[in-house]
C-alpha cells in the first residue's frame, strides 16, 4: 500500500483525492460525512489460510478456540518493546497484588498468590509488517503439587493485529499497534490488566460491539469458508423489542443448507460482495417470513453462529475453527481499527 | 425420625423462602398451632429451620409428611418445574365409568410398587376434582431418591395429565402406563405441548380463555372500536394509515381475543421446506432438498409478545396460522414440512 500524510489543513481537499484512495482515506471521509455504517471496504476476501498460518503451531492455539472472548480495541501502545516482556511481568505482578491488598476489586476467598506471565504468540499476523501478537496470562501459585508448576490459569488475554496496515502506516515508530484485545476470564482482572496498560503505555481500550451491519457480514463471510465437516449448525438470533414483552426469534438453519444457499447467491470468486451478503440475508428472512409473516429485518440482529466462529452483538467471539482463526481475526481487526478512528 | 427423613425434612423447610413460611406451614397443617406458637419467626432462618425440625421431630414426622410438604412448596412454586402435557384415550366403545378417586390412588400406587419396590407415592387433592401425586423413584435395590421427584397433576374429569419435566425418562413409560391402568383408560399420548406456566397450559387445553379464533367471521360492531382507537391514534397519521392501523388492531383481536393471554415462554418449530422466492427467482432453483431448519421463539409471554408483533409493524396482519394455532392446537413443538 502506498504510504501518504495526511497534514490537517488538507483535510479538506481529500474529496479531491478520493479516486485511489486508500481504505484508511476513505474511511475518515465517511466518518466525516457520519455516515456510521460505511463498511470498511464494500468487497472483501474470503478468509483463506494464510501463508503465515503455517508458523502457528496448531497445539499452541488450540488453548484459543472454543473459549469465549470479549472484545476490546486498543490504541496504539507508546514505547512498548518485546525486549522487555520478563519485567513487564514482575510490574504486572506486583500490581495487581497491591490493588487486590488495598480491598479493590477482591471476591470472596480469592488467592492473591498469583503471577502474571507475558508471551509472543508467534505467527500469529496477517503480513510480516503486523507486529507479533502477544498472550498475558495470570496465573495461580497455590495449587502446587510438584508436577503442576505452572498452576492453574485464572484470567487471559491477548493483544494481536491482523493485516492492520492501515493503522500502521498513521504512527510512528514509538507506537506499537495491537488493535485488537481479547480478554477471557473475570471481568476485576479485564479491568486491572487494563488499568495498568493504560498507565504504562499510554494507551486506551474501548470495548468492541458488533453491529447487526457486521454480524450480517460475519455470517456470510463464515458461511463461505470451505469446511470438511460442520461441528456446529448455522444460526442466527434476532431481539424484537415490542410492547411490554420482548421476544426472541432463534432461526438456526443445517450448514449444508446455509452453504448451499451462499453457493447459490455467490458469483465473484474468491470474493464477498456487499451486494452477496445482503441477498443471503434476504434470502434467509424471506424464508422465514414466507412461514411466520414476519419481517425479520425489522428486528435486531445480535448474535450469529457458524462452525468456524459465533459473535454476539455485545463484542464476546467464540473460534470453533482452527483453519480459519486468522480469517476472523482479520476482520475483528478491521473493525477494531474503524473504532479506534 | 431417622436420619435420612430428618435430613429430607430438613432440606424441604429450607427451600421456602422466609415470606411464605407460615402460610405454607399452616397449608400443611402438621405442626399443631400451639406448637407453631412456639417458633419465633423472626429468627434467622438457619435457626428457625433447626427449631421446625425439632417440633417435626416431636412428632414423628414420617417420609410421607415431608413429601406433602415438598407438593405444597412445588403448589406454590409451579413455574419452577417445565410441565409437560399428556392425553389419554379410552377404546372406543368402552364404558365410561364413574371415577373413583380413592380406587384410582390405590391402584395407581400398587402398579409402581409391585414394577419397582422402591418408590414413594404422595396424593394431594386439590379443587376441580384434581389429584396432585408426588413420585420419588427408587429401584429393587435403592430406596427412593427424595431429591429428584416427578409431579403429575391429574384432572380426573378430563383425560389430560400434566406431568412435571425430568431428566429420569426411563421413569415415564412406567408412569404412563400406571397412570392408564388406575384410570381405566387405554394410551396415553404426550402432546407437543409444553410450558412453566401449568394455569396457562390448563387454560389452553380446557379452553378457558376467552379465544375468538373459531368465529373469524364474526362481525362485531366497529363503531366503540373506532372511538377507542382513536385516543390512542397518533394525530400526524394520514387517513390512509388509520384505515390499515384499524384494519390490523381489528384482526389481531379477532385472533387473540380481549383478555389476556395464557402465558408459553416459547415455541419450536422444525421446518423442512423448500426454499421459494418470488423476488430472489433463480437461487436455489435446481436444489430438490428442502431447508432443514429449526426456529424457536422465546419470551416472557409469547402470545402477549406475538400479538403486538402486528401492531408494531413488524409482522404482517392477519399472524401467519402457525403462530395463531398454538393455542387452538395446544402445541408449542411443531414440525413443519411441505405438502
Amino acid at each position: 500500500m502506498d504510504s501518504y500524510d495526511i497534514p490537517e489543513s488538507t483535510s479538506s481537499r481529500l474529496k479531491d483525492h478520493f479516486i485511489g484512495a486508500t481504505p484508511l482515506q476513505k474511511r475518515l471521509e465517511s466518518v466525516r460525512k457520519l455516515t456510521s455504517f460505511v463498511p470498511p471496504s464494500p468487497q472483501r476476501k474470503i478468509p483463506q489460510c494464510s501463508q503465515l498460518q503455517e508458523d502457528v503451531d496448531p497445539q499452541k492455539v488450540a488453548f484459543l478456540l472454543h473459549k469465549q472472548w470479549t472484545l476490546y480495541s486498543l490504541t496504539p501502545l507508546y514505547k512498548f518493546s518485546y525486549t522487555n516482556l520478563k519485567e513487564y511481568s514482575k510490574f504486572l505482578s506486583a500490581f495487581i497484588v497491591a490493588e487486590k491488598q488495598k480491598g479493590l476489586a477482591v471476591e470472596v476467598g480469592e488467592d492473591l498468590n498469583i503471577k502474571v506471565i507475558f508471551s509472543t504468540l508467534l505467527g500469529m499476523k496477517g503480513t510480516q509488517r503486523d507486529p507479533d501478537a502477544f498472550l498475558v496470562q495470570i496465573l495461580s501459585k497455590s495449587h502446587l503439587p510438584s508436577e503442576n508448576r505452572e498452576g492453574k490459569v485464572l484470567w487471559t488475554g491477548w493483544f494481536c493485529c491482523i493485516f492492520g496496515d492501515s493503522l500502521l502506516e498513521t504512527v510512528s515508530e514509538d507506537f506499537t499497534c495491537l488493535p485488537l484485545f481479547l480478554a477471557n476470564g473475570a471481568e476485576t482482572n479485564t479491568a486491572l490488566i487494563g488499568t495498568w496498560f493504560q498507565k504504562t503505555f499510554d494507551c486506551h481500550f474501548s470495548p468492541l460491539a458488533i453491529n447487526a451491519f457486521n454480524l450480517s457480514w460475519m455470517a456470510a463471510m463464515w458461511t463461505a469458508c470451505k469446511m470438511d465437516h460442520y461441528v456446529a449448525t448455522t444460526e442466527f438470533l434476532w431481539s424484537v423489542p415490542c410492547g411490554p414483552q420482548s421476544l426472541d426469534i432463534s432461526y438456526a438453519i443445517h450448514s449444508e443448507d446455509a452453504k448451499a444457499l451462499w453457493d447459490s447467491v455467490h458469483k465473484a470468486p474468491g470474493e464477498v460482495t456487499q451486494e452477496e451478503v445482503d441477498l443471503f440475508m434476504d434470502c434467509l428472512c424471506s424464508h422465514f417470513h414466507r412461514h411466520f409473516k414476519i419481517h425479520l429485518s425489522a428486528t435486531r440482529l445480535v448474535r450469529v453462529s457458524t462452525s468456524v466462529a459465533s459473535a454476539h452483538t455485545n463484542g464476546k467471539i467464540k473460534i470453533l475453527c482452527h483453519k480459519y482463526l486468522i480469517g476472523v481475526l482479520a476482520y475483528l481487526t478491521e473493525l477494531a481499527i474503524f473504532q479506534i478512528e | 425420625m431417622d436420619e435420612i427423613v430428618a435430613e429430607f425434612v430438613k432440606r424441604t423447610i429450607l427451600k421456602i423462602p422466609m415470606a411464605e413460611m407460615t402460610t405454607i406451614l399452616k397449608a400443611w397443617d402438621f405442626l399443631s398451632e400451639n406448637q407453631l406458637q412456639t417458633i419465633n419467626f423472626r429468627k434467622r432462618k438457619e435457626s428457625l429451620v433447626h427449631d421446625l425440625v425439632m417440633l417435626c421431630e416431636e412428632k414423628h414426622a414420617s417420609v410421607n409428611d415431608a413429601a406433602l410438604l415438598d407438593i405444597i412448596y412445588t403448589q406454590f412454586h409451579q413455574h419452577q418445574k417445565i410441565w409437560d402435557v399428556f392425553q389419554m384415550t379410552k377404546e372406543p366403545g368402552e364404558d365410561i365409568d364413574l371415577f373413583d378417586m380413592k380406587q384410582f390412588k390405590s391402584s395407581f400406587k400398587k402398579i409402581l410398587q409391585r414394577a419397582l419396590k422402591n418408590v414413594s407415592v404422595t396424593f394431594r387433592d386439590t379443587e376441580e376434582n384434581a389429584v396432585w401425586i408426588r413420585i420419588a423413584w427408587g429401584t429393587q435395590y435403592k430406596k427412593p431418591n427424595q431429591y429428584k421427584p416427578t409431579y403429575v397433576v391429574y384432572y380426573s374429569q378430563t383425560p389430560y395429565v400434566f406431568i412435571s419435566s425430568s431428566r429420569l425418562r426411563s421413569s415415564i413409560p412406567l408412569l404412563g402406563q400406571a397412570l392408564t391402568v388406575a384410570s381405566k383408560h387405554h394410551r396415553i399420548v404426550k402432546m407437543d405441548f409444553r410450558s412453566r406456566y401449568l394455569d396457562s397450559l390448563k387454560a389452553i387445553v380446557f379452553k378457558q380463555y376467552n379465544q375468538t379464533f373459531e368465529t373469524h367471521n364474526a362481525s362485531t360492531p366497529l363503531q366503540e372500536r373506532n372511538l377507542e382507537l382513536d385516543i390512542n391514534m397518533d394525530s400526524r397519521i394520514i387517513h390512509e394509515n388509520i384505515i390499515e392501523k384499524d384494519r390490523v388492531q381489528r384482526v389481531t383481536q379477532e385472533i387473540f381475543g380481549d383478555s389476556p393471554q395464557p402465558r408459553l415462554e416459547f415455541a419450536q418449530y422444525k421446518l423442512e421446506t423448500k426454499f421459494k422466492s418470488d423476488l430472489n427467482r433463480g437461487i436455489l432453483a435446481e436444489r430438490k432438498e428442502p431447508l432443514r431448519c429449526l426456529v424457536k421463539f422465546s419470551s416472557p409471554n409469547l402470545l402477549e409478545a406475538l400479538k403486538s408483533l402486528a401492531p408494531a409493524g413488524i409482522a404482517d396482519a392477519p399472524l401467519s396460522p402457525l403462530l395463531t394455532c398454538i393455542p387452538q392446537k395446544r402445541m408449542n413443538y411443531f414440525k413443519i414440512k411441505d405438502k
